[in-house]
């Protein structure tokens, strides 16, 4: 509604609108496949967003954990020789222990130094930013050996077609496997949480601290993994992007993160820290991006998009917390007037 | 027709969703007497206070203040009304000094001299003596109240209302405030609402009790027409086993005179044991003692005075700067993970939100908490077993609740403390510690708690009983153990154990 409003405010028809983002998100033909290849880091963050938040944990760092392994799988990619398979599982897992590895010293702050985690998983996201910006710059580590001066000197090098992730067509809509490799670790992380004791000790030590540890919990090392596999998941989703051709061309380049780890953390938050609903909402915030680009012809400005994903966060989040002012305003009331 | 009374309510009602926590309540409080409020815990006596000084905004009904209606929105117009409250847990700000701590909430000017003479006025006048400079963080717990009871009669109300007063303070010290206050009625004609559970209270000192069940009220009479008896059966609605320091009564499963308890084995050892508070205060010095196998240890005490500490160490939530623990012989490192248990710990905790269960999880979550591994296989919860053992154990224990699945937090506090006991009995500890485990429960509950400890010790488990509640340590404990600012101030039987002398020890006497 209030996003409507804003757009007529601005000068365009706000159905106009709709129809563009609906068109170019999943309405026209092939443009599902699009919207998945977003789709899939945004529910790896999710999810690893609410592995942390079940310890207890305030992890707001996946975008630069997820900086930091797509940095890591692209360093992988240009040093590691052999079969393309084997390379590309190399670089998935070099872009978990790079996001693992960002998260883990958050993590290792807070349990042997009692550093807040809030603090220090946020300031390490300008840290990983700027040190992914310094290896982009020296051929030694990431940058492209071959990368020509001008615009494209701060890339790193493509990676080689049998390195990168299959894309399957399927009806008429082109996406990367890894869509299904991401909705299987959805699921096992979903039934480990509520099914194992791993998840069952999890979540003691992320409800009642003094109770996990009456029961030999150790908070700390529980915390630590769950740090570790959030950070891990948001590695995961850098090096996903790397290598799923949906973002940047198959290179790390400057800003190649494009809020995905952001954007994955309100995906968290709206789906209620809930795995089930982390792959339907995921789904509408990756429309919402794949869907701007179709505004374009609307002649509105793409950014209004983000705006309309704020609004949308917050009409999700906005209708529990006036309810309960409404009712605790209405009780307030009707008891002034009876007594 | 008198005047009209100080404060009366007139069909007050107050639902918290379903349940009417006060339902229609009329209650009249006069000038001049010290008015019971008795009721067990969940019969609606504190919502019903909570209304008086608008802390709870009741859906329907009116309140009177000297015959003319009033609404009472928050704490301050209760105030200005003339109505003060001496809260359970007390608000006061430790590292100021008594006098700040008066004026706390004055607007304006500070005057230190002029809060300091009303001070020292209130303190002669009513027999509550206490230095206004002290600092409130070294006053004992009674002097504490006496604070908080200055700093409610500054505002010179008319009605004061105390909420389970004593349940802080030694027999002497509780003696000393019903002493201030029948000078507080009788000198100047305010009344004083007096809410607790204790019969005994009720009794020697009102003048009227109101007797509170399930919201309503069910009884309003003159104390020196009533006895402990009827004044139970109003509470409970139906004839209760009075508990009696005097005489304990006969035990099932033939324990009780136990000469031979000399002999057994002891189960639990301290041995000098010393806990420092970060800051360096002791809080538990030079603490020895052991318990035996089939007994069960009363630890007597005013509250804070190290009976948390115990309970922490022994589950394993703090660890001890010096001296030794021992389970049935072997010393146990209580800093390590999950020691306390695998050493066949159990502990009752005195707050069990704080460390007995997660509100949030599921009452099967919360009883497969001692033994989850024992639940599961390869890392995997065995769902069905978990299922299987918590309906056998809601059933043992009649604990009501929807189910297996129903979240901690829709339970109540007496049904709460079922599903502790359920876990931590079945557990098949060597040592249980029950730390304060009847608080907050209903007479029936008490009743049931108190026979299971007894089964318990029947079975050979030694119980460390930690209560503030004399009478409790008294009907259950063979042995008593006086503790007072971390120290043991006694040790006796339970046959050479009186009131006064434990009284005595409770207060820092030596024995």
């Amino acid at each position: 509604m209030i996003s409507g409003l804003m757009v007529e405010a601005v000068g365009f028809e706000w159905t106009a609108v709709g129809e563009a983002l609906l068109n170019g998100s999943v309405l026209k033909p092939g443009r599902w496949g699009g919207t998945i290849g977003v789709t899939i880091p945004l529910a790896m963050v999710a999810i690893g967003t609410i592995i942390s938040t079940k310890a207890g944990l305030v992890n707001i760092g996946q975008e630069g954990q997820l900086v930091v392994g797509a940095a890591f799988a692209t360093f992988a990619s240009t040093r590691v020789p052999g079969p393309g398979p084997f390379v590309l599982l190399l670089i998935l897992l070099a872009g978990v222990v790079g996001g693992s590895l960002w998260s883990g010293i958050a993590g290792g702050l807070r349990y042997w130094r009692k550093v807040p985690e809030v603090l220090t998983t946020l300031l390490l996201v300008a840290v990983a930013s700027n040190l992914v910006g310094y290896g982009l710059k020296n051929p030694w580590l990431l940058l492209d050996p071959e990368a020509k001066v001008g615009n494209r000197n701060l890339v790193s090098e493509q990676l080689p077609p049998d390195t990168r992730m299959p894309r399957i067509t399927l009806w008429g809509n082109e996406f990367p496997v890894s869509a299904f490799l991401a909705v299987a670790l959805i699921l096992l992380v979903g039934w480990m949480l509520n099914r194992t004791l791993w998840g069952y000790r999890l979540t003691v030590v992320g409800k009642n601290r003094r109770v996990a540890q009456r029961f030999g919990i150790s908070e700390s090392a529980q915390g630590m993994i769950a740090m570790l596999a959030s950070g891990g998941f948001a590695g995961l989703a850098g090096a996903l992007m790397l290598t799923g051709g949906d973002f940047a061309n198959y290179r790390l380049v400057p800003g190649f993160s494009v809020n995905i780890g952001w954007i994955g953390l309100l995906v968290a938050l709206v789906a209620n820290n809930r795995a089930s609903a982390v792959i339907p909402m995921a789904f509408v915030f990756a429309g919402l991006r794949t869907g701007s680009g179709f505004l374009a012809s609307t002649g509105i400005e793409r950014r209004v998009t983000d705006v309309v994903q704020g609004l949308m966060v917050l009409a999700l989040l906005l209708p529990p917390a006036i309810m309960f002012i409404r009712e605790r305003r209405r009780a307030l009331a009707s008891a002034r007037s009876r007594v | 027709m008198g005047p009209p009374p100080a404060v009366c309510t007139r069909l007050l009602s107050k639902n918290f969703g379903a349940v009417a926590a006060c339902d229609a309540v009329d209650i009249e409080i006069h000038r001049g007497e010290i008015h019971g409020i008795l009721g067990e815990n969940g019969a609606g006596k504190s919502t019903l206070m909570k209304m008086l000084i608008g802390l709870v905004v009741p859906d329907s009904g009116s309140i009177l203040v000297d015959g003319s209606s009033v609404q009472i929105p928050d704490p301050v117009v209760a105030a200005s009304l003339g109505i003060g409250m001496v809260h359970q847990h007390f608000s006061l700000v430790e590292a100021l000094t008594v006098w700040e701590n008066v004026a706390l909430g004055d607007e304006g000017r500070l005057s230190r001299t002029a809060v300091r003479s009303a001070v020292g006025d209130l303190s002669e006048r009513y027999g509550l003596h206490v230095d206004p400079d002290a600092r409130v963080a070294d006053l004992p717990v009674g002097l504490r109240q006496r604070v908080e009871i200055i700093k409610c009669l500054r505002r010179e109300p008319s009605i004061l209302i105390f909420d389970e007063p004593t349940s802080v303070l030694t027999p002497e010290e509780s003696d000393e405030l019903f002493r201030s206050l029948r000078g507080v009625v009788e000198q100047e004609g305010r009344s004083v609402a007096l809410v607790s559970h204790k019969l005994t209270e009720m009794l020697e000192v009102t003048d009227r009790v109101t007797i509170m069940r399930n919201g309503t009220v069910v009884e309003c009479c003159v104390t020196a027409e009533t006895d402990a008896g009827a004044l139970a059966r109003a509470m409970v609605g139906r004839d209760v086993r009075l508990r009696s320091a005097e005489q304990a009564p006969p035990v099932p499963g033939g324990y009780g005179v136990r000469s031979g308890s000399a002999e057994r084995p002891p189960v639990l050892e301290f041995r000098h044991v010393e806990v420092r508070e970060s800051g360096g205060s002791m809080e538990l010095d030079d603490l020895t003692f052991d318990l035996r196998a089939g007994e069960i240890l009363g630890v007597a005490g005013v509250e804070g005075n190290g009976q948390r500490v115990i309970a922490d160490l022994l589950s394993g939530l703090r660890s001890q700067s010096r001296g030794e623990i021992a389970v049935s012989g072997v010393t146990v490192d209580v800093s390590r993970h999950g020691a306390t248990i695998e050493a066949g710990i159990a502990v009752i905790p005195e707050d069990r939100h704080d460390s007995g269960i997660v509100l949030e999880m599921t009452v099967a979550e919360n009883l497969m908490l001692s033994d989850p591994s024992g639940l599961s296989s390869r890392g995997v919860i065995d769902r069905a077993g978990v299922d299987e053992m918590s309906r056998d154990l809601i059933d043992r224990f009649a604990i009501m609740c929807t189910g297996p699945d129903a979240p901690m937090w829709t339970l109540s506090g007496g049904n709460q403390q079922r599903v502790v006991l359920a876990r931590e009995i079945t557990a098949a500890p060597k040592v249980l510690v029950a730390a304060q485990p009847t608080r907050g429960l209903d007479v029936g509950a008490i009743e049931y708690v108190t026979d299971q400890l007894r089964q318990v010790a029947a079975s050979g488990v030694g119980i460390l009983l930690m209560s503030s509640e004399l009478d409790e340590i008294l009907e259950l404990a063979d042995r008593i153990v006086v503790i007072y600012r971390g120290r043991m101030t006694g040790e006796m039987t339970r046959s050479a154990a009186s009131r006064e002398k434990i009284g005595l020890l409770m207060g820092g006497d030596q024995l």
